[in-house]
């Protein structure tokens, strides 16, 4: 039962891929009609995984020889990101039937979309670390072709391409790992990793655990590698909900949570990963707070959450990371489905051009403000429970100067969200043509997951119990819902960190009365409107690559002379490699 | 001293050879004599095969070896003279220095 | 003994080969290479590879070398090589030095009874080799066709039109307002 159902998860979407481009951009009704289908399908197919879970290989593929076998696993690691997956791309994929409405080339968009839907559930489900590369590389292709979507655009392709390198770069990584793996464990299968990482010599065990580290920071958009999730943000806005908020940049945190069991041990590992955590949380909450495309304040809240997540397995806490993971697609979702509606009828992303749309588009208003408070950490909502577990998880178990820098950043998120709410949605609105109202697909798409941002936390007891029955190497401890209430309602950290988000809102509430200390605050303000030298980092990086090659270049004279110089040189160097290898 | 033996000689002619011929390919600037350095190096091939076999006892299979190079062998200086032509008509010289033009 | 006085006349043949001024010469000193290559093989004892490297060496591609060389008329040669001298030689020396050094000294070898005949090796063992050359032939003879044949007239470029603007939907996201 559960081979045919991960197989019709991976290929459901996939097949829809292809029955959307043959339908051709002359039939569009018949495009949207096959995605939705399909993404709904997979959507079903993923749910009816939920009883069926188990803790070992799934599916095994037997390949011969060389590949050896593919394998598939269907844990509650799995099974629960392969249903965000599926579950946040239907509602994406619904949300675009009125979105993309006219647009041409749809056949391109639903194909990609698809592939990346097929292509994200096999990342997950899969239990061989080629496998698994396999997969990423197909999402970093559908995300580069969804963000250069509009390929007349340069600065979309810009974006794309500059997307598609630094997340490439960074798979290398995971393909030295996945390599070293086979060289030392003759398989590449995640339970060799899990089981026997720590009888490898030290120097491999910090190649696998640190080239792991670097792929999952430039897929997840950690600092030093974030610089292009706000560049993707020329992408579809359902593009950005599914791919760049809900689903693709958790891959990277995928990984570190798979993997935490088999790398924990290894000396600076877990401190580095602490690091980069609150180092992105922080620096990206700050940019959020500058920047006046309400896009880019979306982009940088999901570097900052995916911090957040990062500083959680870090101090050890697993269940809070992978609980903030799936509380955080939920509430980012929305938020980007909201502003793709905002964006939609207004036709500006410039926040400063934004203002009443509470009274203009008061649907959208709701659920978009529902998003923000669970993006602040307001009570009740999924966002407060999964962030305060991650507190409390890093006070107990992290380092102190940590937690109080993540709590000043839980404070700065708040003052964010109020400003971006403020902006867009109270303040009065400046000289424009008046919004339409979301139309009904929009407007599905929305009310489910603001449903979902108020009541996915009462999936964390089920969900810890069967992370903890089929995870047998993460030694996990079940927490149920009723204790999960009472730990948080009951931890003085909670309350502090209430307080801090208090202090947020009225800070934006009161700016004016702050203006001195915002006047002094201003050489900040700098700095995060100019990425805090990570930009500028990027292209100096893009400067010196460009300059190395224009320098080599002579080297290549044309003549064929000198060419066969070159090979004689390669000949004397191989016979000098065979006479001292002897 | 090293003995003298006939496979002995034969290594020294192929190592002969595929000096002047490597020479060759280094300093000619004429597209004719690239094609006659080419062939002198071969021809070291053919002997380093036939006086392999020879030594180690399997002629018969290092004949038809040779066989196979030769013809390769040929193939290529026809195909390289066939092109020297064209180069004269179309460059007007046969200076290896004026096929440079895959670098612009 | 004859082998390596055989061998120092290729040897000096060889070089004459490069070194030659007019190219006329460099293809007849290149025969010279072929028949005393064809009369060692001979005197190793490979009767049948010694006739073909005779007949194709030193006959048919220097019948070519001289009717290319007539076709494409004589060129000014000996001028400055492009890698200097000073490359070339010790560069060529550095790698025939070591390539003798890791091969020599070679001793006596086996001396084993022949294993059939030449024309069951060459058409039954190796028969696929054989076959293959026919191929080879072939690719050549049609390569040289299309070589030699006179120019066409060049296809005709069509000029590539304009794409239309993909966005002139009132849905679309113009770029606007964006953060350095």
């Amino acid at each position: 039962m559960q081979e045919y159902l991960i197989l019709l998860a991976i290929g459901l979407p996939w097949l829809g891929a292809v029955l959307v481009w043959t339908a051709g951009n002359g039939r569009p009704r018949w495009q949207h009609g096959l995605a939705v289908a399909s993404s709904v399908a997979a959507a079903c197919a993923t749910l009816a995984l939920i009883p069926n879970m188990s803790a070992g290989v799934a599916l095994r593929l037997p390949l011969g020889g060389v590949l050896g076998d593919f394998t598939f696993v269907a844990d509650a690691l799995a099974v629960s990101l392969a249903n965000v997956a599926t579950i946040i791309g239907g509602l994406a994929v619904i949300f675009s039937v009125s979105y993309m409405a006219g647009e041409a080339q749809l056949g391109r968009y639903y194909a990609m979309v698809l592939l990346f839907i097929g292509a994200m559930v096999g990342l997950v489900l899969s239990s061989g670390l080629l496998l698994l590369f396999f997969f990423w590389e197909i999402t970093a292709l559908c995300s580069y072709a969804l963000i250069s979507f509009h390929n007349d655009d340069p600065a979309a392709v810009a974006g794309g391409i500059k997307a598609l390198l630094i997340t490439q770069l960074g798979g290398v990584g995971l393909l030295l790992g996945a390599l070293a793996a086979r060289a030392y464990f003759g398989d590449d299968q995640i339970e060799s990793v899990l089981r026997a990482t720590a009888t490898l010599p030290a120097t491999a065990q910090a190649l696998l655990a640190f080239g792991f580290l670097v792929a999952a920071m430039a897929k997840s958009a950690q600092a030093p590698f974030h610089t292009w999730l706000p560049d993707a943000m020329e992408a579809p806005t359902p593009v950005s909900a599914l791919i760049h908020a809900a689903t693709m940049v958790n891959a990277g945190v995928y990984l570190l949570l798979r993997f935490f069991p088999a790398f924990a041990a290894v000396p600076g590992w877990r401190d580095a990963i602490v690091v980069v955590g609150v180092i992105t949380a922080l620096l990206a909450a700050l940019m959020a707070l500058v920047a006046t495309d309400l896009k880019r304040v979306l982009a940088y809240s999901t570097v900052s959450q995916l911090g957040y997540m990062v500083y959680a397995i870090g101090a050890g806490a697993i269940f809070a990371g992978e609980f903030h993971l799936v509380n955080h697609a939920v509430f980012k979702a929305l938020l980007f489905l909201g502003a793709g509606a905002i964006i939609h009828s207004l036709g500006t992303r410039d926040m400063r051009e934004m203002g009443n749309m509470r009274r203009e588009m008061p649907f959208t208003a709701a659920t978009f403000i529902t998003g923000a408070a669970a993006l602040a950490g307001l009570p009740l909502l999924n966002g407060f429970w999964s962030k305060e577990l991650i507190l409390e998880a890093g006070q107990a178990a992290g380092p102190q100067w940590a937690y109080w820098l993540m709590l000043l950043g839980a404070g700065v998120t708040a003052l964010y969200t109020a400003r971006m709410v403020w902006l867009v949605f109270l303040a009065p609105a400046g000289d424009r043509a008046r919004a339409h109202r979301a139309a009904s697909p929009m407007r599905l798409s929305l009310g489910v997951l603001a449903v979902g941002a108020w009541l996915s936390w009462l999936l964390a007891g089920p969900l810890s119990a069967l992370l903890a029955e089929t995870l047998p190497y993460h030694d996990l401890h079940v927490l149920s819902t009723l204790h999960l209430i009472e730990e948080v309602l009951s931890h003085p950290a909670t309350y502090l960190a209430l307080a801090v988000v208090a202090l947020g809102l009225v800070a934006w509430l009161a700016r004016e009365r702050l203006k001195p200390l915002t006047a002094r605050l201003s050489w900040l303000a700098r700095a995060a409107r100019a990425g805090f030298g990570f930009e500028a980092l990027n292209s100096s990086v893009v400067w010196l690559v460009r300059g190395s090659a224009v320098t080599i270049q002579p080297l290549q004279t044309g003549q064929l002379n000198w060419n066969i110089a070159g090979i004689v040189a390669g000949l004397i160097v191989v016979l000098i490699a065979l006479a001292l290898g002897g | 001293m090293i003995t003298w033996t006939p496979a002995t000689v034969m290594v020294l002619g192929v190592i002969g050879l595929l000096a002047v011929g490597l020479y060759g390919l280094l300093t000619v600037r004429n597209l004719f004599q690239i094609i006659v350095a080419l062939q002198i190096l071969v021809k070291g091939a053919v002997l380093a095969l036939v006086a392999a076999a020879d030594y180690v006892g399997q002629l018969h299979l290092g004949q038809s070896l040779a066989v196979t190079v030769i013809v390769a062998d040929t193939v290529v200086a026809v195909i390289g003279m066939a092109m020297a032509v064209q180069v004269k008509q179309h460059n007007r010289t046969l200076d290896v220095k004026a096929l440079g033009s895959l670098r612009r | 003994m004859l082998n390596l006085i055989l061998i120092v006349f290729a040897l000096v043949c060889a070089i004459q080969a490069v070194t030659a001024t007019r190219l006329m010469r460099a293809a007849l000193w290149l025969a010279g290479v072929s028949a005393l290559t064809a009369i060692l093989l001979f005197r190793i004892g490979a009767h049948e590879v010694a006739v073909i490297e005779l007949s194709v060496g030193a006959g048919l591609v220097t019948v070519l070398f001289v009717f290319a060389i007539a076709i494409a008329g004589e060129d000014a040669m000996g001028e400055r090589p492009i890698v200097p001298r000073w490359i070339a030689l010790p560069a060529t020396l550095i790698a025939v030095i070591l390539f003798g050094w890791m091969i020599l000294p070679v001793g006596a070898g086996e001396t084993a009874a022949a294993a059939g005949d030449f024309s069951t090796m060459l058409w039954h063992e190796r028969g696929l080799d054989t076959l293959v050359q026919v191929g080879l032939i072939f690719a050549g003879v049609v390569g040289v066709l299309g070589l030699l044949a006179p120019a066409r007239a060049p296809f005709p470029v069509r000029r590539a039109e304009p794409l239309p603007p993909l966005r002139a939907e009132p849905g679309a996201e113009p770029v606007a307002g964006q953060e350095g």
